[in-house]
């Protein structure tokens, strides 16, 4: 369960005349079904726009997104998302807001109890069902969060900087129950992030995006093995490859 | 040992009910202290600077002669009471789909709302005067004059509360196909409500106010009314049981729209604030 996505010639300016911003593009890419793809960039280079793109939430200004060869006009709903600020509402216990994904969609919860624990456990998240998101903290947000964009099992996930908020230990953790679920279902995932070391440890491949207006510089292949675990972030490929991506955007004048 | 383990369940259960009491009490002795030693001053400095009757009576005599006038202050509490709730409730019935439409609508954005912001300026009392003169001096005019005074707060909260949902819960919304309508109920609507509440309060408090200046203006009935002919009378002690009582109402209609968001957004952060 995973689908291709296609990037042709996309383009996105806001505003016109003088005061156009040109955000990002033009940009080409695929995205073969069960990879892991990395959209990585400083703050302002367009990323999450093309995220945005990419869910149908935003329309390009030029150029087409495709997935599994059929153009994206419109929201896109076989896809999870999210986003730095959780989707979580502050009125539903964590159980109720991953069921709020099934009810928006007009599907029977009751059907799903049994993958909403599962879920729930994989992100070890049982025990806290009944309480609400402002009880949690902000780790267990995002992991709640994280269940809300998976129950419904979408072929995709697009996640614009889920962590970006987190502290360095929480991020850990939580990169290692990502790609666990990443490994274990193998849907199609865009991932937006600042963080170089983030990229090299989840993706297949990075895709680096120079600052505004944000083009799709290099596309690096990350031959590492899964998973990718405290070990292999040790090894030497490893920190190889951070430094290289790190000269790159060193390069940009970017750090 | 064996009596003391028996009847501890029963004396903790007490304990249980009476610790939250005590706390709360310990938390407000201090206001419940002022509020004692205010109208002890107030008793006592009557005499002291000797303040004559006619402009300023002693609490205990207040409480005294407005006990003898109960069946009258009674029924214009009814009265002004009446004005006030039916006033507001049609304001808040009207008010808030009202909202809606505009935060959806760009016509009506465009034309209804300038005009309701450049409303809002007005003093909407100053219409009071037409109002009676146009309708009378029944209960009519008082409701009207009501409904415009909690109106416009609610009306442009509702504005606020309808058109300002996060960037990633509309995204979330359209993401999952869910119509108009279900997006509404689950999402838009619950999420909006404390901003609506801030609207509904604010009205609460202008009700009594309008209900009361609109008795001022024109009517033979009511707390305004009341406290108009007293004071005329040279009756400041019944003027002051009138404005007791106006207190009383503006309390209790507060009071029931604070008890509304508790119990509709136990969830919301204001709530959780002045529980914990």
């Amino acid at each position: 369960m995973s689908a291709s996505i296609e990037l042709r010639a996309l383009a996105k300016t806001f505003g016109s005349g003088l005061e156009a911003v040109h955000a990002f593009g033009p940009a080409d890419l695929t995205i073969h079904e069960g990879e892991f793809v990395s959209l990585l960039g400083p703050s302002g280079c367009g990323k999450s726009t093309l995220m945005l793109i990419i869910a149908g939430l935003l329309e390009p200004s030029e150029g087409c997104v495709r997935v599994d060869g059929a153009e994206v006009n419109g929201p896109q709903t076989d896809i999870g998302i999210m986003f730095q600020d959780n989707t979580l509402v502050p009125w539903r216990t964590v159980w109720d807001n991953v069921a709020l994904q099934l009810e928006l969609r007009g599907l029977d919860v009751r059907q799903f109890t049994e993958r909403i624990r599962a879920l729930l456990a994989s992100v070890s998240l049982t025990g806290f069902e009944h309480r609400h998101p402002w009880e949690l903290s902000g780790g267990m947000q995002q992991r709640a969060a994280f269940c809300q964009a998976m129950v419904h099992e979408p072929d995709t996930l697009l996640l614009d900087e889920p962590l970006g908020k987190l502290d360095a230990m929480t991020r850990e953790s939580i990169r290692t129950d990502l790609q666990a679920l990443w490994l274990s279902k193998r849907p199609t995932v865009v991932f937006v992030t600042h963080s170089i070391e983030e990229a090299v440890q989840l993706s297949s491949r990075i895709c680096v995006i120079t600052p505004r207006p944000g083009r799709i510089d290099r596309v690096i292949d990350v031959d590492l093995p899964y998973p990718r675990t405290l070990e292999v972030k040790k090894s030497s490929e490893f920190v190889t490859l951070v430094g290289d991506i790190q000269e790159i955007f060193h390069g940009y004048g970017v750090i | 040992m064996a009596t003391a383990s028996s009847d501890a369940p029963v004396r903790r259960g007490l304990q249980e009910r009476l610790y939250p009491l005590l706390s709360r009490l310990a938390r407000s002795w201090l206001f419940i202290a002022f509020f004692v030693a205010f109208f002890l001053f107030w008793e006592y400095s009557i005499d002291i600077f000797s303040i004559p009757r006619y402009i300023l009576p002693r609490p205990t005599e207040i409480v005294r002669n407005a006990s003898a006038d109960i069946p009258r202050l009674l029924e214009y509490t009814y009265i002004t009471g009446a004005e006030a709730l039916i006033g507001y409730l049609l304001a808040v019935a009207m008010a808030v789909p009202l909202g809606l439409a505009i935060a959806f609508s760009s016509v009506l954005r465009r034309t209804i709302y300038p005009f309701f912001v450049s409303l809002e300026m007005t003093p909407k009392i100053a219409f009071a005067p037409l109002f009676i003169s146009w309708l009378g001096f029944g209960m009519l005019p008082k409701v009207i004059i009501v409904i415009l005074v909690c109106f416009f707060p609610v009306v442009l909260n509702a504005i606020l509360a309808f058109g300002s949902l996060p960037d990633e819960l509309e995204n979330f919304c359209r993401s999952t196909g869910a119509g108009p309508l279900r997006a509404f109920l689950k999402v838009r609507l619950p999420a909006a409500m404390p901003q609506c509440f801030v609207g509904f309060k604010y009205a609460a408090i202008n009700a009594t106010v309008g209900a009361t200046i609109a008795e001022f203006i024109g009517s033979d009935q009511g707390l305004g009314f009341y406290i108009q002919i007293v004071t005329g009378n040279m009756r400041p002690d019944l003027a002051f049981a009138g404005i007791f009582l106006l207190t009383i109402l503006g309390l209790a209609l507060f009071g029931m729209v604070t008890l509304a968001e508790r119990l509709l957004i136990p969830w919301h952060i204001s709530v959780r604030r002045s529980r914990g």
